[in-house]
């Protein structure tokens, strides 16, 4: 095959898998099914030659092929996990997911103390360190982010019941919580438009004349199958009702 | 005579010629030796960088300084760093009040090795000088000084952050002491009462509850909250003698939530329901595993759907779907990003840390409650520590006690 015959074959299967993941947005259906099916073994796949090549090969067999007889000790705890499988020896996974566990505890104690503490409390107090030369602006702007933070660590405060004053003061941080959630709504489907017009672009590509019309053959040949199948399911219905 | 007087003077000369080939390199004759320069290891540090401190004021403000260094690896001298007085003074050094005393009058510098040299090991000795410049003109350059980098254990600049850490780890045996004796109180938490609602929805309509823990790895922090989460709702799914369905991403993840439903099951007294197939492993690839659990979930339709745990884009690909079948949904993530889709398109929504307290507040197992109760601890000392360090700050800058403000923040110095 020649390297245009692989560029048209290559629209035709991103143009057909495209359309056939956006058929789902009518309904399910056999062409969904087949691309749905495809993605999970194609991504399979992926990740177990990225595993296999990024992590075994550089981290495992040529360590241990130059002589670094120590990687045997976290392949054999990663190892262990998959003992899972064999009922009578599943006891060992507990060594691998001991040291998980540890490590991770060890790893995002500390992490989240200088985050979510640390951080957090130094970053709201520090704007007042500059009082001297603050405008009225900067001062209420600082404030509001201090009362902020206040109000919505109240909310998630779950040793009182909320009642009264409390209440108002959880009620202040949950308006906080909706301005950002509404601001990270509109930011996600920004960036999640990009994608689509990116999927369109790919379509626009794969309708061109040189691509011989493959979006458009593709799509007639979809519209044309919901339509018998709508049809045939109507007339099944009728004779069923006969 | 006059073969020893010929003696002293070759004696002479070669004691001149050595004493200037162990001269720095570059240093002439007529330039002042800078005052006072030492070098040590930066202290409190992996162990690749040095401290270098002299008096300040010995040649006036405008002096512009450079720093060299030299390795045996890297051979001759490197220009390591350029500066005017006024920008390395030692109290600019990055270190906290109890970890560094700068003395007034005196510059510092923090030499970062690595960056200029490459990784060198712990031990290694590096060699050092500094020079002052003027107009660009050398005026005074320091002796070559030689010291060695070193790792350290003990990271005194992060006391504050040890304290804290010891704080809440007493706070936590307290809690979790009095809360096996006397039990602690949560409040109500909205959402987890519909957790009922769903199960029997699903019992009544014959229908299966689909539990999507997410995507995320066994030691994320939702992930855990789910799975203790996940064990409550099998608990229940067994009483009611209905069906789950968990569809796995991570396959250590499955593994834990298969202990986790079994053991419900047991807890139950529903041993016999228990199949090994109600978690099962989907894929490892994001928007595979999420085209997936939407075909099933469009397929299957089933009454109830719980979302608890981390997800990332997946997110309203699911409950969007899950939304269309009419299924119950209630969601949970700490992923602020990904909530407002959950609150679109799901029925309950728990944020963040409620996800956490809702395995909590479902098991009431004392160290579940006792870590919400040292997470509200945690949460208590932000929110008075932002009050109180916010009013001392601004009194303190407004007062121009420059001090008080420096304390109050390095006290919260993160890391």
């Amino acid at each position: 095959m020649t390297e245009t015959t692989w560029i048209i074959a290559g629209a035709w299967i991103s143009a057909g898998l495209t359309i056939f993941l956006f058929s789902f947005l009518y309904k399910d259906n056999p062409f969904f099914k087949m691309a749905e099916h495809l993605y999970l073994g194609a991504g399979m796949g992926w990740w177990f030659q990225v595993y296999l090549y990024s992590i075994w090969k550089p981290k495992v067999f040529e360590p241990l092929l130059g002589g670094d007889f120590f990687v045997l000790i976290p392949a054999l705890l990663g190892l262990s996990l998959v003992t899972q499988f064999i009922p009578k020896i599943s006891w060992i996974s507990r060594y691998g997911f001991t040291f998980m566990m540890g490590y991770g505890a060890g790893m995002e104690i500390p992490a989240k103390l200088s985050t979510d503490f640390m951080s957090q409390i130094a970053g709201t107090i520090m704007p007042f360190s500059l009082m001297a030369s603050m405008s009225g602006f900067d001062i209420l702007n600082a404030l509001i982010v201090a009362a902020g933070t206040i109000c919505v660590l109240f909310y998630f405060f779950f040793s009182v019941e909320h009642k009264g004053s409390v209440k108002k003061i959880s009620n202040v941080g949950i308006y906080f919580l909706m301005i950002y959630f509404g601001a990270a709504f509109g930011n996600t489907v920004m960036a999640r438009f990009s994608l689509l017009y990116g999927r369109f672009d790919d379509l626009n590509t794969s309708a061109a004349a040189s691509n011989f019309y493959a979006t458009q053959i593709i799509l007639a040949a979809i519209a044309a199958y919901f339509l018998i199948h709508s049809f045939m399911g109507k007339k099944g219905q009728a004779e069923e009702a006969h | 005579m006059a073969k020893t007087k010929t003696l002293a003077v070759l004696i002479a000369f070669f004691l001149a010629a050595g004493a200037a080939s162990a001269a720095p390199a570059g240093k002439t004759a007529s330039v002042p030796a800078i005052a006072g320069f030492t070098a040590d290891d930066m202290p409190y540090d992996a162990g690749n960088a040095l401290l270098l401190r002299w008096p300040d004021g010995q040649y006036g403000a405008d002096t512009v300084y450079r720093v060299f260094l030299s390795t045996a690896a890297a051979g001759g001298w490197v220009h390591a760093d350029e500066f005017k007085a006024a920008d390395r003074e030692a109290k600019a050094i990055p270190l906290p009040f109890w970890a560094w005393e700068p003395l007034p009058g005196e510059l510092a510098v923090k030499l970062e090795i690595g960056a200029l040299v490459g990784e060198l090991k712990s031990g290694s000795d590096v060699k050092v000088k500094a020079a002052a410049y003027r107009n660009d003109k050398l005026i005074a350059e320091s002796l070559a000084v030689t010291a060695q980098i070193r790792g350290n254990w003990f990271r005194l600049d992060r006391l504050n952050n040890l304290i804290l850490l010891t704080v809440i780890v007493i706070a936590f045996f307290w809690a979790v002491s009095h809360a096996k004796r006397k039990g602690l109180f949560i409040r109500r938490i909205a959402g987890l009462d519909a957790i009922d609602e769903a199960i029997g929805r699903s019992t009544e309509m014959g229908k299966p509850i689909f539990y999507v823990p997410g995507i995320g790895q066994m030691s994320t922090i939702s992930t855990i909250a789910s799975t203790f989460i996940l064990g409550e709702v099998a608990k229940k799914v067994a009483a009611y003698d209905s069906q789950i369905k968990v569809p796995h991403y991570d396959p250590v993840v499955m593994t834990v939530a298969k202990e986790v439903v079994k053991q419900s099951y047991l807890e139950a007294g529903r041993p016999d329901s228990y199949r090994e197939d109600l978690n099962f492993f989907v894929s490892h690839d994001q928007f595979s595993y999420a085209a997936s659990v939407d075909g099933m979930i469009s397929r299957e339709k089933p009454a109830a759907i719980f979302f608890m745990g981390y997800f990332m884009a997946e997110s309203l690909l699911l409950a969007e779907v899950g939304s269309t079948t009419g299924a119950i949904q209630i969601a949970g993530t700490d992923v602020e990003h990904q909530l407002p889709f959950f609150f679109t398109a799901c029925d309950y929504t728990l944020i963040g840390e409620e996800l956490y307290a809702a395995g909590a507040y479902l098991s009431k197992e004392p160290m579940l409650v006792s870590a919400l109760k040292v997470q509200d601890l945690g949460k208590l000392v932000v929110m008075v520590s932002v009050a109180v360090g916010g009013v001392l700050v601004a009194v303190g800058a407004k007062m121009n006690w420059d001090n008080l403000v420096q304390v109050v923040l390095t006290l919260f110095k993160a890391y």
